[in-house]
């Protein structure tokens, strides 16, 4: 049962229609259709092995379908198709992502971290006579308050806490100005006051980015969500309002159900 | 300036520029010798060599320690600008050769009697100190371009690098390659190009040539040391860094890693090959010897004792193992591979910063020790 | 009932050849002693005989180690002087001769014209050899010396033999003789395209030569007739050839299997990249030479006991390699885990020690191992002859993956080095002593490059250095074969061993390697992570 938005006077911006991929037989992804609105927050949940980071591999191009299209839709009416597109290519579109693990880089300070994330250029030549604007430096100390890093400017990124790293990770993304910005397990390893303040973040960004964050935490994903899309074995299972899906009982039976007994 | 960290750094900088430059020829040339203050010409020709591995280290710091590829062909770049140059030094022997002809020995020898086509333009040299960049850049290029684009990375890079020395190597080794039914005379096989006599029109073994020689590798030491500053100031070696970090995030964040990390593999070969092309001269040969692989993982050895990953560290790594094997294989010829392996073994295991991070590595120690010296002389205070 | 008969016949042919030997020796007794006129009939009933004493003998009547002795009945005998002994020449008893005796004793010589026709009949004599194998050699070299006087010999020794192998042997070898003593053209071409039907390849040259000479007095008949000649024996050359390239190929592909393994073991286990692997090898071909010094000191080279040094050095070479292993994971490697890069500095820092140790030890020459007795020789497959050596190796290999397959899947410490493997920190946390399992991987894997060493010792040259030579190639088998995965490193090890046997005889060696090489790369371009690659779910791959 896929429900295609009805409500069309928000544009979309991401349509994934008819998605296959398979690893050595094994279908991560099973004729996976999903739409993503502009400037909408979407939490996707799901069980391991659900295939929600094949999902975001496939949207960032780093792995490529077996079957179907995944069209990206531009502000200018064009559609884009992002089985295409190359890795490196995909940022410049607009599409963020933040990985799992928080991945910075270490030996730079949070300032340069964000400095290289910043939109812009991104040729060889242009990185090697870059000078620092007004306006760029304006947009870090904007995204260093964003991400409440505004006092760790000059640290190694490598001495963050393992919560600072996320939300620098999420800093390193809006840098890049992203039309929608993929969050993979934000809260991961964080206090319960971080991931508080980590769904604040992101609950701020809606409307000015779209984004989609895949979590685990329930108390989380209850906190920051508005339409949930729930995966099982590489197929949308349910997608609808937090409650909606919450009180379904196929998604009790193969998801909430487990998480509750464990809690 | 704005390449320097430091004021210390700059004014570093400038003193041993001024040494390098001004002072030692001077020493070399104009101090008589038996003086105290005397450098032989000996010493002078030994450290030019050194400045060159200096700047052969400097090479693969730039790629290895600030972009994470640990690159095992460093000396194929650094020998290919050898002989680049080495057969512009080989056909200005002249006449006064064992076969008394204009070309080189070993083609007499292989009954040549005209210099073939791929040799002639190196008569000139001017292109034969260009084709000591460009030769080791184009290499550098088709192999790189292939390896980065198929996303090989790591010690997979490590190895395919090192596969590639070996093949060369043995290429090297021949006398003439036998392709498509022709002959083609390579670069004198095991004896490779040897016996110089003139460069630019005056003597190799005369002392200003050799003053001169030694004042050209310095100053392109020390150019390639203000140029690696400078890339680490600007956004290009920030990016370079950040690939080293984590390079999915940098192509996340929409970067083309494969074409940073191209330039950089260009040119850093490219530097190895200009490095190569000061060796030769100074040494006085070049042969395929040093292109085997163990050539190009002593250059690693150098950047790991040294210190990877600073700008210094290379230079002093590459000095102090050279003096090390100059002494040694002199005392102890049959310990010195035994050394270097220690060497080796001990840096990994025990120094992960080089003697540049020895200091920082040794204060907690040093620290503790003088604790704990302390707390025991309270406690004789005590008992007294 | 058969195996009755063929014993039956055995012993028939033992008879028979005892009974042939001892009527050459009274034949050549005969000879000696008697007056010329006599010569030919004796000498054609010698030339029956095919005994091969028959040159022995006239090498020494030449020399003149052969003296006739009358007794003092009056008889006269042969006597062969074999160093300081006289033996009686149709017994081959010892004669004990007091000084007088030896004082009469007369040098006995054959004269000139005599000499001649013995070298026809022992040039001729290998054709009457008992064995078959001997009568083809024999009768193809006097084909290839393309002497009137011996094609008359194979036509007439032709008509006697029986063995269809034989009769086809002896036919090359006059064919190959009529191709310069053919009287007449039709005879000739018949020649050439008998050898044709032969795949004849020592004939290649002669109709070759004979085909520029057609060409140039432009017969053309002839000339076709060599081509196609030519086009048989060709074809079937490139056969030989390729059979033999992946036979090479499988040998050393095999040797690079081996090696192979233990890279890929202590990769996939430990995420070790070790440098010192060749030198394991090395460690391996050593004990091999020393187990053949200790041997040969022991028993002499001689003795039958001194055959078994190699059968002995395979078990030793593997527990003495597995030792250093052990000591040295204990000691080095199990700082450099999850290291790779690191692990490469200082594992090569070690193999510079090894290296070293071994120049200092052993000398920086080469050392030859012996083969031995049972491993030399060929043996034929269809006009391919097959060393046994190599063929060895294939099978070693093959015994060797076996057990490691077995190690692997059906031990328990299999099962502990998948899991440790797969995930160090759960195998650690459900109680696998991931420490021990380790260690004895890390010394099987060494071991595994010991037995691939003393495998090598039987091919090439035993040296200081002789790892370095592999251990380029056993790195393209794990990058090719995808990192951990015994079953790519399989599948690559043998695809690079015969692509290279087979890329080299038409480029030569280096640039066979270097072709190789890209051949490598490009095939990254196409699987960047080999053939089975590792699948990672961490970004940071």
């Amino acid at each position: 049962m896929i429900r295609v938005p009805t409500e069309k006077h928000t544009p979309l911006v991401l349509s994934v229609e008819g998605v296959t991929k398979s690893f050595d037989g094994f279908k991560a992804i099973n004729d996976l259709n999903f739409y993503l609105k502009g400037g909408e927050l979407r939490t996707v949940i799901g069980p391991n092995g659900a295939g929600k980071s094949t999902f975001m591999d496939l949207i960032t191009a780093r792995t490529k379908p077996d079957q179907g299209k995944i069209l990206y839709h531009l502000d200018s009416g064009e559609d884009v198709d992002l089985t295409r597109v190359r890795e490196h290519d995909v940022s410049q579109l607009g599409i963020g992502r933040k990985f799992q693990n928080p991945t910075v880089y270490r030996s730079h300070t949070v300032y340069d971290n964000l400095k290289l994330s910043l939109s812009g250029e991104r040729s060889v030549l242009s990185s090697l006579f870059y000078k620092e604007s007004a306006t760029d430096r304006d947009k870090i100390h904007d995204v260093l308050d964003t991400i409440r890093l505004a006092d760790y400017e000059d640290c190694l990124a490598g001495s963050l806490s393992h919560g600072q790293k996320q939300w620098l990770e999420i800093g390193m993304l809006l840098a890049q100005d992203p039309k929608i910005m993929l969050v993979d397990e934000p809260a991961a390893g964080m206090s319960d006051e971080e991931t508080e303040r980590t769904g604040e973040l992101l609950l701020s960004l809606e409307g000015k980015h779209s984004l989609i964050v895949i979590e685990h935490d329930m108390e989380f994903v209850r906190q920051i969500a508005r339409r949930v899309t729930v995966l099982h074995q590489g197929h949308v299972l349910k997608e609808g309002a937090f409650e909606f899906v919450k009180s379904d009982p196929e998604v009790v039976e193969v998801y909430l159900g487990r998480q509750t007994r464990n809690h | 300036m704005k390449a320097f960290e430091s004021n210390l750094e700059y004014k570093a900088f400038l003193t041993i520029a001024v040494v390098l430059v001004f002072c030692i020829p001077i020493l070399n040339a104009v101090v008589p010798e038996g003086s105290f203050l005397h450098v032989s010409s000996f010493q002078l020709s030994l450290w030019g060599k050194y400045i060159t591995y200096a700047v052969l280290a400097m090479s693969l710091n730039f790629l290895w320690g600030y972009t994470g590829l640990l690159c095992l062909c460093q000396s194929l770049f650094f020998a290919l600008g050898a002989y680049a140059f080495g057969m512009y030094l080989m056909l200005h022997v002249g006449v006064d050769s064992v076969y008394n002809t204009a070309l080189p020995d070993f083609m007499d020898f292989q009954g040549y009697t005209e210099l073939p086509v791929y040799w002639a333009p190196f008569e000139n040299g001017g292109f034969a100190l260009l084709a000591a960049m460009i030769v080791p850049g184009m290499v550098a290029f088709i192999f790189g371009y292939l390896a980065f684009s198929s996303r090989i990375k790591g010690v997979y890079f490590s190895i395919l690098t090192q596969a590639l020395t070996y093949a060369l190597m043995l290429l090297f080794f021949k006398n003439n390659l036998e392709l498509f039914g022709q002959s083609f005379i390579l670069f004198g096989g095991n004896n490779g190009l040897t016996d110089f006599k003139e460069i630019f029109g005056s003597k190799v073994d005369a002392q200003s040539t050799q003053i001169a020689l030694f004042v050209a590798s310095s100053v392109l030491m020390l150019g390639v040391y203000l140029l690696i500053a400078w890339l680490l100031t600007t956004k290009f070696g920030k990016v370079q860094q950040a690939i080293r970090d984590s390079e999915n995030r940098v192509r996340f964040s929409g970067y083309s890693t494969t074409s940073y990390k191209l330039l950089i593999f260009v040119g850093s070969a490219m530097i190895a090959g200009m490095a190569g092309a000061l060796y030769v001269p100074q040494v006085g040969g070049i042969n395929a010897n040093e292109m085997t692989p163990a050539k190009s993982l002593d250059v690693v050895v150098w950047v790991a004792l040294g210190g990877r990953g600073t700008k210094f560290g290379p230079i002093l790594g590459a000095i102090v193992v050279s003096m090390i094997k100059s002494y040694t294989t002199r005392a102890y010829p049959d310990s010195w591979l035994i050394i270097l392996g220690l060497i080796f073994v001990l840096v990994v295991l025990f120094m992960p910063n080089g003697l540049i991070g020895l200091p920082d590595q040794l204060k907690p120690v040093f620290e503790r020790f003088r604790k704990r010296s302390i707390a025991k002389g309270d406690v004789t205070e005590n008992r007294a | 009932m058969k195996p009755v008969r063929s014993y039956l016949l055995a012993l028939i042919a033992t008879c028979a050849s005892a009974f042939g030997q001892s009527e050459s020796r009274l034949l050549l007794e005969r000879l000696a002693l008697a007056e010329s006129d006599a010569y030919p009939a004796i000498l054609e009933d010698l030339s029956n005989t095919g005994d091969s004493y028959i040159s022995e003998f006239v090498d020494a009547w030449r020399v003149g180690e052969v003296y006739s002795h009358e007794t003092e009945s009056g008889d006269k005998l042969i006597l062969v002087q074999v160093s300081e002994k006289f033996i009686r020449l149709t017994s081959g008893e010892t004669m004990t001769l007091s000084e007088e005796e030896k004082e009469s004793l007369e040098k006995n010589r054959p004269s000139r014209s005599l000499r001649r026709e013995l070298k026809r009949i022992t040039d001729t004599i290998d054709l009457s050899s008992p064995d078959a194998d001997t009568r083809i050699a024999a009768a193809l070299k006097l084909g290839l010396s393309q002497n009137l006087e011996y094609l008359k010999a194979l036509e007439k020794r032709i008509l006697l033999e029986e063995s269809s192998r034989v009769v086809r042997g002896f036919e090359e070898a006059i064919a190959i003789s009529l191709l310069a003593n053919a009287g007449d053209a039709s005879v000739l071409r018949d020649s050439i395209q008998r050898l044709g039907e032969l795949k004849s390849l020592p004939s290649r040259d002669g109709i070759a030569s004979i085909l520029k000479g057609a060409e140039e007095s432009g017969d053309a008949e002839l000339a076709r007739v060599c081509l196609t000649a030519l086009g048989k024996i060709d074809g079937h050359q490139k056969v030989v050839e390729n059979l033999g390239n992946l036979v090479r190929g499988f040998s050393l592909g095999s040797v690079l299997l081996i090696v192979a393994f233990g890279l890929a073991i202590t990769f996939g286990l430990m995420g070790v990249i070790n440098m010192a692997h060749g030198e394991f090898i090395a460690i391996g071909a050593y004990t091999c030479y020393q187990m053949n010094v200790v041997f040969e000191r022991l028993f002499g080279a001689q003795s039958a006991a001194y055959q078994w040094f190699f059968w002995v050095s395979l078990p030793l070479c593997f527990l003495v390699a597995a030792a250093v292993g052990f000591a040295l994971e204990k000691g080095l490697f199990r700082y450099l885990y999850k290291r790779p890069l690191e692990s490469l500095l200082a594992t090569w820092g070690l193999s510079m020690i090894f290296q070293q140790c071994f120049r200092l030890v052993f000398g920086a020459a080469n050392v030859q191992v012996d083969t031995p007795q049972l491993l030399i020789g060929n043996f034929d497959l269809g006009g391919v002859s097959l060393s046994y050596t190599r063929v060895f190796i294939v099978a070693f290999a093959g015994i060797v993956i076996l057990m490691t397959w077995i190690l692997l899947s059906k031990t328990n410490l299999g099962l502990y080095i998948r899991a440790v493997m797969q995930n160090r920190q759960m195998a650690s946390s459900l109680g696998i002593p991931v420490s021990r399992v380790n260690s004895i991987t890390f010394a099987y894997g060494c071991g595994l490059a010991a037995l691939a060493g003393a495998a090598l010792s039987q091919i090439g040259n035993v040296g200081p250095s002789m790892g370095q030579a592999y251990i380029v190639d056993s790195f393209m088998v794990v990058v090719v074969g995808g990192v951990g995965n015994l079953l790519g490193a399989g599948i690559s090890a043998m695809g690079i061993g015969t692509v290279d046997q087979f890329l080299q005889p038409m480029l030569g060696p280096v640039m066979g390697k270097i072709l190789v090489f890209f051949a490598i790369i490009l095939f990254l371009q196409w699987k960047p992570g080999g053939l089975f690659p590792a699948r990672s779910r961490s970004m940071e791959d």
